[in-house]
Parts: C-alpha cells; structure tokens; sequence
C-alpha cells in the first residue's frame, strides 16, 4: 500500500513526464459539394488495435499486412461511428486504405465517399469513435462544406453538430480581419505618425521658403487623397505578396526601414526635399509599411481556405483606421493652418519630436537596443 | 484557427505486408497484458460492478504513469464513466486521480473530499490532496494533509509531504532533513528513488552540487527508468554546464516530450547536426497537442519557446498561463527567465511576490527576480516583439 501512495506522490510532482505521449485524437478531413462526400479519416493504429485487436501473430508490431487483412471489419467499425447527414443519412463508405505516420506513431488513413440525399442545407455531423473505450479521445474535424471551412475539436460531449450554409460564416471571418486591421492601425505609432507626418503639411503650402495655410478645404483634401490613396496602394501591395508567402523579408530590416521612413518624413517638414510629390513618398514607404502589417497577419494566421477574403479584410481594416485618423485630423488642421500654434507648435515642434522619437526607434531597431520605453 | 492535418503528412501504401507500421506498448504474451486482459475481462463481465472498474482503472493509470501513455488515462476514465451516482470512497478516489492527471484540480480535490467524508482513514486522498496543494502553492492546506498523513501513521508519505512543504517555503535545510528522516525510514526502492530525486533538487536549490549530485547517482543507482528522475539529473547537468553527458543519458528517450526537450537543449548547446530534427520534432508534437486542445504542458512548451525557439514573448504567455495552474520552482523559474529575456518586468510580478511570500532560498532563482526588477517597464508591448 504505502508503496503506491509514494509513486501517487511521484506522478502529480511531476506531470510532465507523464505527458510524453499524446493522448488519441483522429483527424478526420471532410469535404462535401453539393451532394457529394469525400473524406479522409486518420486514425492511430495502436487505438484499432484497442478496439479491434490486430496483432494476430502477438508479437507486439502490427505490419501492413495484419492492418490490411482486417480493412473490412475495420471500415465497418469506423463507419458505425460516424454519421454525416444532409436532407437525411448520407451512407458512407471505404474507398481504399493507407498508411501515415503522425507525431505519435503509424495511423491508418481511410478514403471514404459518399451520396447525401440533398445538396443543400445544414450538413449533420455526428462522432463517436472510441469514445466508449477512451473518454480523452477527440476527433479533429476540418470540414469544408461548399467551399467554407469549418474545423473543430470533438469530445463525447460534443453530440451531433450543424453546419451551417456558408454566407454568415464567411462574413464573421471577414469582419474579424476587418476589425484586427483597424485595430493594428490604431495600436501601430510608427505607421500613424509616418501618415501624421506627410499629412501635416496638407494644410500649408510652402511660398517664399515660408508655410501658409492653403486657401481652400478642396486643396488640402486632393493632397491628402493623394497621400493616402498611394499609401494604401503601396501597403496593400507588399501586405499581399508579404502574406501570400512571395516576398519576405527579415523583421529587423522591415523595422528598421519603417522607423526611418518616418525619421525622413519629419525631417522632410523641417528642411523640404519632396513638396509636391509627396504621394510619391508615401508610395516609396508604403512598400516597407505593408511588410510590417504582414508581419501582424502573419501572427494572426490566415485561414488557408479564405484567404482572399481575409488578405481583403485585414486590409480594409488598415485602411478604415486610416481614414478614421484622417478624417480626426484634416478638419481641425485646416480650420487652425494659420495659426502660430499649428504653424510652430504642431507643424515644426511635432515634426521634431516625431523625428526624434523616429530616431531612437531606428537605433533600437537596428542595433536591437531597448532604449525608450514607451 | 487549425489545419486537421499536419503539413508532412503524405498517407501511402506501404511496399509489402511485412512493412510494421506500428509497435504497440507490449506483446499479447506480456505478464502485464495478460494481467490486463484479466482485469478487462472481469469489469466486461460484470458491468455495474464497482470493484471490477477500480481495479482496471487502477491498473490502467498504473500503465499511464509507468509507460508515460495518457492513452491509458482515457481508457481509465471511460471505464468510470458509467458509475455517475453514488460513487464509492475507491471510485471517488481514482477519478480524482485521473482528474488530476489532467489538471482539473478543482474537481479532483471534490472528488478526494467526498472520498475522505466516507472514510477519513484514506491515506491516499490526504497524499493526493497535499501534492495538489503543494502544486497549487496552497502551502497552509498542504501541511495539515501532512499533518494527516503523520496522524494515519505514514512515516514516509509524511516526510515527503511536509519535506517538500517545507523546502518550498523558505526552509531549504529543514526540508532536507525531513527528508532525510523519510528516506531513513523508507523500505521500497520506488519511495527511496522518489527521495534521493528530491533531495538531489533541494540539495542543488541550496547550492550543493557536489552533494546533490550524489543523491542523484543514489537515485541512478537504483536501476529503475523514472522520468522524473531523468528529468531533474538533466536538468541538473544543463544547469552545470554539461550538456554532453545529457546527451548521453537521453540518447534512447526521444519519446518523452519533457525528455526530448532536455536532449535538444543539450544538443543545441553543443551544436550537434541532431538538433535541428528534434526541435522540429517537439514543435510538431506541441502543435499535434495544441490541435486537440491540450493545455497540460504550457510549462515545458515555454521554456522550448525561451531557450529552443528564442521566442521570449510566446514564451511569457506561456509560463504565464502555466502559472496560473502551476506554482513549483520549475514553473517560477521559467517564468522569470522568460520575462527577463522579453524585458517584460510585470510578467514577472507573480514570481516575485511567490519568492517574497515564501522565503524560498534558491539564489539564481532570487538573482533572476532582481534583474526582473532592474528591466525598464513596458507601456505598449507591441514594439517589444519584432
């Protein structure tokens, strides 16, 4: 007795080492079109010969052969514990069988197919494989049904799940991305003082080597449309060849690169080299800055399935950010463009603190320093 | 957002029937599964027998632990599943063993409570109960299980328990002489493994190494595979700057994820070809884990994040979060480095105040909190990762 108390002790003081295998788990990939049922279902060998029994000779290792001699009583098993409906019963069966090996050791793979009664509406999805023999076994799911992805992780619990026909899901993933590209705008002070600061001069125009204020709202808006139509046009560029896996390049350098664009696009306010082609600049930058909202993306994952639909969302989402900053900002800088307080405060003394600000993040980027901690 | 299926997978035929695609745990002639198939034949044959179900269960978390296999646990608890109702002081107790297991403490210290209300003479509750607690850094009720345990006239389970209470709060040497008196005491070659092991841990937290090593080749010496064991030595040598010999005690136990993860930070520090394939190896495993929505080895994965994949952010999140559950040294510790390397001094706070509520008396562990300190606070965590 007191010997298992101590090993009791010896388990929980150390969990880790008891979990060096993995539990079960099958991963089932269904693909329904209309009608049409196509899926393939990996499950561990050691959990078939759990439940089945396949080691004939009792020598411990199951071979190709030993697994393929019982493929009928396996499929029959497998098949009465999975149950896919649409407009009714959809019947299912074995195509042919393979072999894979995953993290945890040899899996049988089964082809299965089948015909639904409808083509469309809800698809019914019930799972029950193992669950009598092992209450920790879970079914990995990734189903696309006409074209939309789902995927889910299934327990005894689980009961029969619906899928749904694609329209809302479709919209939830781009309103998702929407909603992560205005957030990464708002969040991202490098991309929006790098805006601020090509768009502060859209109140003014330089006469005499001197700022005043533009004459009319209509003048400052074509600047700012130029600035951030090409703005937009060159991030979203990069962003999509970035996040499609085309073009990549190392984060330090894309850091780096986008804490001097702003360094250049305040010290371009102080002492102008660009004046009426800013849109240029911002094209030019914009390319370094679409690299870096990649690199957002990139850590949110895009669903492989929809992927346009995210690239397009993420995007949409930078750009709304965008001009909700603009659309903050243009009003009360042309309403206070002839004032000393935009003209030296905002204009000159923001540029500077921009630069400066610009600076220590370009030498923090590049030499990997940690030197504000803002 | 996940893809069911790994990227390398590439299903096949394989070229002849002689091909193995798979070895299982043990032979049909096995002692052990011939024992087993007893057991499952007994509890088939008299479903609603609760005797029959504690005994296979018990034997199947018997197999969990001895071959490192959750699989066994899984087939434990659906053995339990159809005793809903009134649930005997044994049944109680093994679910709340295989509860545990799967850190569902809440539920597990319900289930070793219901068990002592019907017989407060349960040792193996009170030990469960003390282990989680000491888990949970619940020190005060972790002692009074200790205190039963001495009550119930358990010697050893006794000095284990309130020996590790002990060493955990501020009284290192204390606790190495309780253990010491346990392992006095101890008549199995399983209990002395289990204390040579720990006190091999509190020797090295008090900074002998050159005793801590000594009880760890004791513990060696002993002939028995213990993970945990294994775990600490190669713990004990990384931390002594010999990662050559990690690579050579754990050459044949890939199959260990906390054991793997050992081997490759060995590797990697000797920049051995074999590295590069076992990282990628614990990152699959990790993410075949993460898929079915296994949180259990949030510890291990930080540090694999810190030290293998040098990613310090992913990292705090995650001893961050195995925080939450876990609060022994090993978790404190891989939560200050973490928060060290992403300069994140607030991920760190739960740490400190830990060392500061406890007294617990390891110096590097105490050197890492104060340079948490010394690190310039983070406002927006945002430029903090590339």
């Amino acid at each position: 007795m007191m010997r298992q108390f101590v090993l009791v002790l010896v388990l929980i003081l150390f969990h880790a080492a008891a979990c060096a295998h993995k539990a079960s788990d099958s991963y089932l990939v269904v693909d329904v079109k209309d009608n049409a049922v196509k899926a393939q279902w990996d499950i561990a060998v050691r959990d078939i010969d759990f439940a089945l029994g396949l080691d004939r000779d009792g020598n411990g290792e199951i071979t190709w052969g030993e697994l393929r001699a019982r493929q009928t009583d396996i499929s029959a098993w497998a098949l009465s514990r999975l149950v896919v409906t649409r407009n009714g019963s959809c019947p299912l069966e074995m195509t042919s069988l393979q072999v894979d090996e995953h993290t945890d050791g040899g899996y049988a793979v089964l082809h299965l197919s089948g015909v639904c009664p409808g083509a469309t509406g809800a698809l019914g999805l019930q799972y029950r494989l193992l669950f009598d023999l092992d209450s920790l076994h879970r079914g990995l799911l990734r189903l696309t049904l006409d074209g939309t992805t789902h995927t889910t992780v299934i327990s005894p619990t689980s009961g029969t799940l619906q899928f749904g026909v694609t329209q809302t899901s479709r919209w939830a993933q781009f309103k998702q991305y929407l909603v992560e590209g205005i957030w990464h705008i708002w969040i991202g002070f490098d991309h929006i003082l790098f805006l601020l600061s090509l768009l502060l001069p859209a109140v003014l125009v330089l006469e005499m080597r001197r700022w005043r204020g533009v004459a009319s709202f209509g003048l400052a808006c074509r600047e700012v449309l130029w600035v951030v139509t090409s703005f937009t046009a060159a991030h979203s560029i990069t962003l999509s060849l970035a996040a499609l896996g085309l073009v990549s390049l190392p984060s330090r350098l894309v850091e780096s690169a986008i804490a001097l664009s702003v360094v250049l696009a305040a010290a371009n306010n102080l002492r102008p080299v660009v004046e009426h082609r800013r849109w240029l600049v911002a094209f030019g930058f914009g390319l370094i800055h679409g690299f870096g909202f990649a690199s957002v993306l990139a850590e949110l994952g895009l669903p492989t399935d929809a992927l346009a639909l995210s690239l397009v969302g993420f995007n949409a989402g930078v750009e709304v950010g965008q001009l909700a900053i603009v659309a903050g900002f243009l009003p009360v800088a042309f309403l206070l463009r002839n004032t000393r307080f935009y003209l030296r405060g905002v204009f000159v003394l923001g540029s500077w603190l921009t630069m400066l600000v610009a600076l220590i993040w370009l030498v923090e980027r590049a030499f990997d320093l940690k030197l504000l901690s803002v | 957002m996940f893809a069911a299926l790994p990227a390398q997978s590439a299903p096949r035929k394989p070229a002849n029937d002689a091909v193995v695609i798979e070895k299982l745990p043990f032979r049909a002639g096995d002692r052990r599964a011939r024992e087993l198939e007893v057991l499952r034949a007994n509890a088939r044959n008299a479903p609603g027998n609760a005797a029959a179900a504690v005994a296979l269960a018990q034997a199947y978390f018997d197999m969990a632990q001895a071959r490192s296999d959750p699989r066994f646990i899984g087939y434990a608890d659906a053995v339990l599943s159809p005793f809903d109702q009134q649930l005997s002081a044994d049944l109680l107790v093994i679910r709340g063993m295989l509860r545990q297991y799967r850190h569902d403490f809440d539920d597990a210290l319900g289930d070793f409570a219901s068990a002592l209300k019907q017989d407060p003479e349960r040792a193996d509750a009170h030990a469960w109960r003390g282990a989680i607690y000491l888990v949970e850094a619940q020190y005060a009720n972790a002692r009074l299980e200790c205190a039963a345990l001495l009550r119930l006239q358990r010697p050893v389970l006794h000095g284990g328990c309130a020996g590790l209470a002990q060493a955990y709060t501020g009284h290192l040497n204390a606790g190495y002489a309780t253990l010491q008196q346990a392992l006095a005491l101890a008549r199995y070659d399983d209990q002395r493994l289990w204390l040579q092991t720990r006190l091999g841990e509190v020797s090295a937290w008090l900074g002998n190494n050159a005793r801590a090593e000594r009880h760890y080749r004791e513990a060696l010496a002993l002939g028995r595979d213990d993970g945990y064991l294994l775990a600490a030595w190669a713990d004990f040598l990384l931390d002594t700057k010999r990662p050559a010999e990690v690579v050579k005690l754990l050459a044949a136990w890939e199959m260990s994820d906390p054991l793997l993860l050992r081997l490759a930070e060995a590797e990697t520090a000797l920049q051995l070809p074999t590295a590069k394939a076992h990282v990628q190896a614990l990152d699959d495993r990790f993410t075949a884990a993460k898929l079915r929505g296994d949180t259990t080895h949030r510890g291990e994965e930080a540090r694999f994040q810190l030290r293998l994949r040098k990613n310090a952010v992913l990292a705090v999140q995650l001893a961050t979060a195995n925080y939450q559950i876990q609060k022994e040294p090993r978790d404190l510790r891989v939560l200050l480095e973490a928060a060290l390397a992403a300069r994140d001094p607030d991920a760190a706070k739960p740490a400190r105040e830990w060392l500061q509520a406890t007294g617990f008396e390891d110096l590097p562990m105490r050197a890492l909190s104060a340079q948490t300190l010394q690190l310039p606070p983070l406002v927006n965590k945002q430029w903090g990762a590339p």
